[in-house]
């Protein structure tokens, strides 16, 4: 074989190639990022984005950010590192949303009739174009850790808010204050969720009730500054390129 | 040299990419898992209630006997049809056919990323729902039934099947065993096994499902590990910057694609 037999016949050809390569490569990073990031989320936070009377001040807003930091950290380090792509952390979440909506319309709703109003999942992707963005702009992985991450933790509940504010107005129940939320959690019976299993903030003698939400984000802010910072050498290493002598 | 020979000429005749193998791969998860879903939809509700009733055994126990043996042979069928087909002697390939088959190996890593998807998020969660729907009286629930020993069977085998495709028909894959690659194929396999732990456990402690119990921390793990397709898809691009990587830079230099 000659050294200098092309592949291809033109140019041309070859940008055609690369751009099938490209949609190609979209598709496979896209579907195996959906597959194991919504394992991944299911398995970390998945009971507070399946139902509505979850999404509470305390656990929802520390856990999630937290736990959903990791992939796109990983992501980050694989697309703009060695593609400059700066939408790492806006397609791990893309995929996450499809992956689960998906799933809360034709399963949750489609096959055992929970309400969509109460099993849709989570906001994320404004903490995402923040990730992205600080990434891009600043090139710095560290820059993105520190701002990036803490935005991310607390543009959670605000990205929330406008969707979850109409759940939370009061309503006297059978002579009990409840939300419409908790309603809905008391209305449509999960037969796997008794309400004990339900982690929400519950208040306790040793904490001031009012800011329960502003401070719950602070501290996801600062613990995703950590697992950014750890998950983006996870994606390093899951970058490797190495091979394993034949034996 | 081999450019010249009647199998040279005869791949360079062939398509680069073969559109309907990749519609072939995206047609058949799709329309087989379409149907699963019907089928859970009418024998979840209608047999698929009580596990000690002779229905669920007719609609559901079966179903599951059918689906193992099946996966037996297609994995031997496909995995050893490969793996007799390789190409022994890979350094006689033409440029143009090593183009060629990297284009197919993508059409069988397209395969397994839908296949990922059906299994690791599509009936995952719709398990999910599923526990919330009724209290189990068994390890082998319909969703069960389909989620791991259908969806995660199905693309173990199909993941397999991307790695050896490339270890016997691509030299850039053969110069080894690609770790990325390895961990891709082996991590999430190693969340069907990790469904015994799982099971096992369900069964001494708990009916209700909570699903961020640390029980459930094997398959998160195991989930991660599907991370390294950065890995892979780096050598992917690899691979094929050997047979087409001077051209597109020149593209690039004429002003043919943008930089």
């Amino acid at each position: 074989m000659s050294a200098l037999q092309s592949a291809v016949r033109s140019h041309a050809e070859a940008v055609q190639v690369s751009r099938t390569i490209d949609y190609l490569g979209l598709f496979i990073f896209f579907f195996v990022i959906c597959g194991s990031y919504h394992i991944h989320a299911m398995l970390t936070m998945g009971d507070w984005d399946f139902w509505s009377d979850w999404k509470d001040r305390r656990l929802w807003v520390t856990v999630t950010p937290i736990v959903l930091v990791t992939f796109p950290a990983a992501a980050q380090v694989f697309l703009w590192e060695r593609f400059r792509q700066p939408w790492a952390a806006t397609v791990c979440v893309l995929a996450l949303l499809f992956g689960e909506w998906v799933n809360r319309y034709f399963n949750f709703w489609g096959w055992t009739y929970f309400p969509v109003n109460f099993v849709f999942p989570a906001i994320l992707v404004p903490g995402a174009i923040i990730l992205d963005v600080c990434l891009m702009l600043s090139g710095s992985y560290l820059f993105t850790a520190i701002i990036g991450g803490l935005a991310w933790g607390l543009i959670f509940y605000p990205g929330n808010w406008p969707i979850i504010a109409p759940i939370h107005v009061p309503v006297e129940y059978n002579g009990m204050l409840m939300s419409i939320a908790d309603i809905q959690g008391y209305n449509y019976v999960r037969t796997g969720t008794p309400e004990y299993i339900r982690m929400v903030e519950k208040g306790t003698l040793r904490t001031f009730g009012k800011d329960v939400a502003p401070v719950s984000a602070f501290f996801s802010g600062f613990m995703s500054i950590l697992i950014y910072f750890m998950w983006h050498f996870v994606g390093r290493w899951f970058s490797n390129v190495r091979f394993l002598k034949n034996t | 040299m081999a450019a010249t020979t009647a199998g040279g000429v005869a791949a360079q005749d062939k398509p680069l990419l073969d559109t309907k193998w990749l519609a072939f791969a995206f047609t058949i998860y799709t329309v087989f898992y379409m149907w699963v879903r019907w089928y859970e939809g009418v024998y979840g509700w209608a047999a698929g209630l009580d596990s000690f009733a002779p229905e669920f055994e007719t609609y559901w126990m079966n179903f599951l006997y059918t689906e193992i043996v099946l996966e037996v042979t297609t994995a031997s069928i496909l995995w050893g049809y490969i793996w007799k087909s390789r190409d022994r002697n890979l350094a006689a390939i033409t440029p143009r056919e090593e183009l060629r088959r990297n284009m197919t190996h993508l059409i069988w890593v397209f395969a397994y990323a839908w296949a990922i998807y059906w299994g690791a998020s599509y009936f995952t969660e719709q398990d999910g729902t599923w526990h919330q729907t009724i209290v189990r009286d068994t390890d082998f629930t319909p969703s069960h039934i389909i989620e791991f020993y259908l969806s995660y069977p199905i693309y173990i085998i199909t993941g397999f099947g991307a790695f050896l495709y490339a270890k016997t028909r691509l030299p850039y894959f053969a110069q080894g065993l690609s770790l990325p690659y390895l961990v891709t194929v082996v991590g999430p396999f190693m969340i069907l096994p990790n469904v015994g732990l799982n099971e096992w456990g369900h069964t001494f402690w708990f009916m209700e499902e909570l699903f961020v119990a640390p029980l459930h921390y094997g398959f998160v793990i195991f989930g991660w590990l599907a991370l390294a397709i950065a890995g892979v898809l780096l050598q992917i691009f690899a691979s094929f910057a050997t047979v087409i990587g001077k051209d597109v830079c020149e593209a690039v230099d004429q002003g043919l694609i943008a930089k």
